[in-house]
């Protein structure tokens, strides 16, 4: 069916800025129904032929790249001042890179601020939806993405990164490990391959036995005969009507060329730093400091989760590169628990890389005969690695240049981020116990790297239950303007500890359901 | 002392160019279009300070600082290149390439906090070990998809741990 190509007037239009997770997930959601979509990217439309087998060559077809800085006491400021995040920009966004781990937030971790209490310099707060609301949205997600170990589909088989991890933390008495749940096929499922176990999965992943927007969605959403898809489109500003409401999205297209799409409703699906710099870059006369920043929330309690990763030397071969990346987890930390003097959990799970990116990301700067000695024993290097959550805090927050613009004219983002007393305290009981997992299984040595830029990008636009705590409502429809939804990573009324995908996918399916009823009625 | 761990048959992927010939000897110097012969023979011994593998042939070092001469063709970076240069060997009796180890350290020490110097070692890292003939040497296979991944080639063949349970 040709994809239609709706009027720059037509007012009856879903206008969705952005084609990942949330934005690539929504698209297809609402085309299925019934509802005329247009979806802006600002990356290309690629095909999975042109994906590379290659660290560095896909890094730089795959991310977004446009200048940004990096201000704040983490470390990430100094190493990658210029790319203090990384995510994608193409048709498909983030999950083109992504890793495939899929898990799902606990009710504990979406009242986190009733259950840590008032951690001091913190502005945590609960999520204003349960998670026995957002359960049936999960296992719709589940299900469209092949998600292993749910619905009857296999689990992910265990690779040598992974016996390594499994024995040190069974010498070390732990309990819940596991391969874990991956959106990646372990048999052929949702007209999508098995794997291979090439280890590519983050370079875009050419095989395509991972779920993502790019071969699952979007494909879906063209074929409804609903979904009009402008990729190589940059979205500037978005505009409102007399009464406050979104009307129209601002953009740029291949060309240069800018147009006007008027719309019934502006979904917003940039990730962290883009979609608080759009609704910043959007102000009025109606809204001066930006739209929908009327309690200042836009942009701020930006999240990256407690991430990072131990690299370890073993005396035998370990060939970590070989297979799926991220196929372990071990859950045994995953709960809040105040004996251990932080708030919130983290997930151990596996990290690989190919020795072009380890030996960028393994310690930034680090040279010598010690730097050389490691990194020639890459054969026998092991990967294990953490996500858990880190602390909202209102000063770490995406801002807008006063100096510099980009090609757009669009104000630069700086990106500030403070690391929390509780986010150091977890840090270091999460260095500690990836190095002991490792050790018991046999390590000579282990590397500390410090944490690099994050994909788990959190928080910038909140969800709460009181506006004048955040940006959106318990919908991702923004408090004060009807019509302006967010649908990424930004809404996260707080992290979790977990890998956000799953969670951004359901959200977005949920808040089709909710987009659809209004449209109706 | 050479010490070459699990040395493998490593692959670019078929769609990327393949890297570029060092010619041997000094004549190698002829890739270079935008630094002088004087500037690629200091950030090769730079290079091969900052990152020293015995085992790697010079022309491997060589090949890194052919990419520092193709990103020198812009004027920053090539105004960078210079300074770093300059500095590396200002205060030294001898060209960078003909101090001992140690003072080629030293040296190096002395500008670690500099712009240049960061520029100079992130560039290194990111072209030495971005070569096939490095990853053969430190048993890194590359691209696996146009040979079927690794699902019969290894994935799971590590056997100096004991044999996992079924059930994870």
């Amino acid at each position: 069916m040709l994809a239609p190509i709706y009027e720059f007037s037509a007012d009856d239009v879903v206008v969705i800025i952005g084609s990942g997770a949330g934005g690539g997930t929504l698209a297809n959601e609402l085309c299925q129904r019934g509802l005329k979509t247009i979806l802006l990217e600002a990356g290309r439309h690629i095909t999975p032929a042109e994906f590379v087998n290659d660290d560095w060559a896909a890094y730089e077809m795959l991310s977004w790249l446009d200048k940004r800085t990096a201000s704040g006491n983490w470390r990430v400021a100094r190493d990658h001042p210029n790319a203090p995040s990384w995510h994608c920009k193409l048709v498909g966004g983030t999950t083109v890179h992504w890793s495939g781990c899929t898990y799902r937030l606990t009710q504990a971790e979406m009242q986190a601020r009733s259950l840590y209490g008032d951690v001091p310099g913190t502005s945590l707060i609960d999520w204003p939806l349960s998670l026995a609301e957002l359960e049936p949205y999960y296992d719709q997600a589940e299900r469209k993405m092949g998600v292993t170990r749910t619905n009857g589909l296999p689990a992910m088989p265990p690779n040598n990164n992974f016996k390594v991890m499994y024995w040190g933390a069974k010498r070390l008495g732990l309990r819940e490990i596991s391969t874990g749940r991956h959106a990646i096929n372990t048999v052929p499922y949702d007209n999508r391959p098995a794997t291979i176990q090439d280890g590519f999965s983050v370079s875009g992943d050419q095989h395509g036995a991972r779920w993502s927007t790019l071969n699952v969605e979007i494909p879906k959403a063209l074929e409804s005969g609903r979904l009009d898809l402008r990729a190589s489109c940059r979205a500037t500003g978005i505009e409102h009507d007399n009464n406050g409401a979104a009307k129209a999205v601002i953009y740029v297209d291949a060309n240069g060329i800018t147009h006007r799409q008027a719309a019934a409703v502006v979904v917003v699906a940039g990730n962290c730093i883009e979609s608080p710099r759009l609704l910043l870059n959007s102000a009025s006369g109606r809204y001066p400091d930006g739209l929908a920043n009327g309690f200042g929330h836009v942009g701020r309690h930006y999240l990256r989760h407690i991430i990072q990763t131990v690299w370890s030397i073993f005396p035998h071969p370990v060939n970590m590169h070989r297979g799926e990346l991220m196929g372990g987890l071990i859950a045994d930390f995953s709960r809040h628990d105040p004996s251990r003097g932080f708030a919130g959990g983290y997930y151990i799970e596996l990290n690989a890389m190919g020795l072009p990116t380890t030996a960028a990301f393994l310690n930034p700067g680090w040279w010598g005969r010690d730097f050389a000695d490691v990194i020639a024993q890459y054969a026998n290097m092991a990967g294990i690695f953490m996500t858990g959550e880190d602390m909202p805090q209102p000063g770490n927050r995406v801002t807008l240049s006063e100096t510099e613009t980009d090609a757009f004219g669009v104000p630069v983002a700086n990106l500030h981020y403070d690391d929390h007393l509780n986010d150091l305290l977890m840090r270091n009981h999460g260095y500690k116990t990836l190095t002991a997992i490792h050790q018991a299984a046999g390590a000579t040595r282990s590397i500390e790297a410090p944490a690099y830029p994050a994909s788990h990008n959190l928080g910038s636009n909140r969800m709460s239950a009181k506006p004048e705590d955040g940006v959106l409502d318990r919908n991702g429809e923004a408090h004060e303007v009807k019509n302006l939804f967010i649908a990424d990573g930004s809404a996260f009324a707080s992290g979790g500890a977990c890998n956000p995908t799953l969670s951004i996918v359901a959200l977005a399916i949920r808040q089709a359901d909710f987009i659809a009823k209004r449209a109706q009625s | 002392m050479k010490t070459v761990h699990g040395r493998v048959t490593a692959f670019k992927d078929p769609k990327l160019p393949t890297a570029i010939a060092i010619p041997k000897g000094p004549e190698w110097a002829q890739v270079l279009k935008n630094l002088t012969h004087a500037q690629a023979e200091t950030l090769v011994s730079v290079i091969r300070t900052l990152c020293p593998h015995e085992c790697l042939d010079i022309s491997i070092y060589r090949r890194a600082v052919s990419h520092f001469d193709r990103l020198a063709a812009a004027a920053e970076v090539a105004g960078t290149i210079d300074r770093f240069c300059e500095a590396i060997v200002s205060g030294w009796p001898l060209a960078f390439g003909a101090l001992a180890e140690t003072y080629r350290v030293q040296a190096l020490q002395r500008l670690q906090e500099t712009a240049e110097f960061m520029f100079v070692q992130r560039m290194a890292v990111r072209y030495l070990y971005d070569d096939v003939e490095v990853w053969a040497a430190f048993g890194y296979q590359g691209a696996s998809v146009h040979l079927g991944g690794y699902v019969g080639r290894g994935f799971n063949d590590l056997d100096w741990l004991p044999d996992l349970p079924n059930d994870l």
